[in-house]
């Protein structure tokens, strides 16, 4: 019978870091847990709010598109159909984290678009509203849209680094 | 681990396609695809013409090129002095005329823009925008 010796035995020392034994450490391991978990519902609820209001006047949201005069009409249709319904079912993969990075980068990409697409309409000298959040959104400054999109890529900066952190070292045990 | 997350974007790009899909069918009738105006708020020229009396006309352009020239009897209302000729279109405005909305042409969206706010903030019903806008009674005014 082969014997294995005990230096060449694999040392849980990762496990023992994420079980940690001493009480202190535990509540605040999840303590912190439940932060970032405040923060995903945070998001989710900012986006479901967003899309739900998107999603039932499409007609409104093509407008809103049509008005940065960047894409063809069609264009802005389609959009104005489908990217509702991203947001929606991204934010849901946010609360029930199902498929939870490929919705992170899905929002955080659309935010930093639509973030794009704003400051070259202010650029360009438009005027218009930005449709992110339906009519609530109508009279909202310049400086008040950009802060609103860039507070929430923040939000969901963190929480990718935090899932591909997580997963990094995860991968490397 | 990055294909994953591609997949994973990818699966959920997909599912947002099937309630898209059946929302584009939902709205088929209150969004035109070739035209950010549905068809049932349009009006041609012809259309308008044989409204007569029964039609007013409102002048969506800046008051420079209203003021250079409009279609006969037409009242000036734009975004740019909303609240100060809002009260005059309303002055001549009665219960159950229709009102046409035009800008300079095809492409322009103060037409659109004037015609979504009489709906929405003056609770009007019955407004149109001229298809083709001034660049279209222009060629069709002698017709």
């Amino acid at each position: 019978m082969k014997e294995t010796s005990n230096a060449q035995r694999p040392t849980p020392n990762v496990e023992r870091s994420e079980h940690p034994t001493s009480g202190v450490e535990r509540s605040a391991l999840n303590v912190g847990r439940f932060l970032w978990r405040i923060l995903d519902f945070v998001v989710a609820g900012i986006f479901i709010y967003a899309g739900v209001l998107k999603a039932i006047d499409p007609v409104q949201f093509a407008s809103d598109i049509d008005n940065y005069k960047l894409l063809p009409w069609p264009v802005s249709v389609a959009i104005a159909f489908y990217l509702p319904w991203l947001e929606i079912f991204c934010a849901l993969g946010l609360v029930f984290r199902f498929l939870y990075r490929g919705a992170l980068s899905i929002l955080s990409a659309s935010i930093v678009v639509f973030t794009l697409a704003t400051i070259a309409a202010k650029a360009r000298g438009l005027d218009i509203t930005c449709g992110c959040f339906g009519h609530a959104s109508q009279h909202w400054s310049f400086p008040a849209h950009l802060a609103t999109n860039l507070a929430i890529l923040a939000g969901l900066l963190a929480l990718l680094f935090k899932t591909t952190s997580r997963n990094r070292v995860q991968n490397s045990v | 681990m990055k294909s994953s997350l591609v997949a994973q974007a990818v699966i959920l790009a997909a599912f947002a396609l099937l309630p898209a899909a059946g929302e584009a069918i939902y709205f088929r009738d209150k969004i035109s695809w070739r035209s950010a105006i549905a068809p049932s708020e349009m009006v041609t020229v012809e259309q308008a013409r044989e409204w007569g009396n029964t039609a007013i006309w409102v002048d969506a352009r800046p008051d420079d090129d209203f003021a250079n020239d409009h279609v006969p009897g037409a009242i000036s209302l734009n975004e740019d002095r909303w609240n100060e000729l809002l009260p005059q279109f309303l002055a001549a405005w009665t219960p159950g005329k229709k009102t046409v909305v035009y800008c300079s042409s095809l492409s322009c969206n103060a037409s659109r823009e004037v015609a979504h706010r009489l709906r929405k903030d003056a609770q009007l019903s019955d407004v149109f925008v001229l298809e083709g806008g001034w660049e279209a009674w222009l060629k069709k005014k002698n017709r």
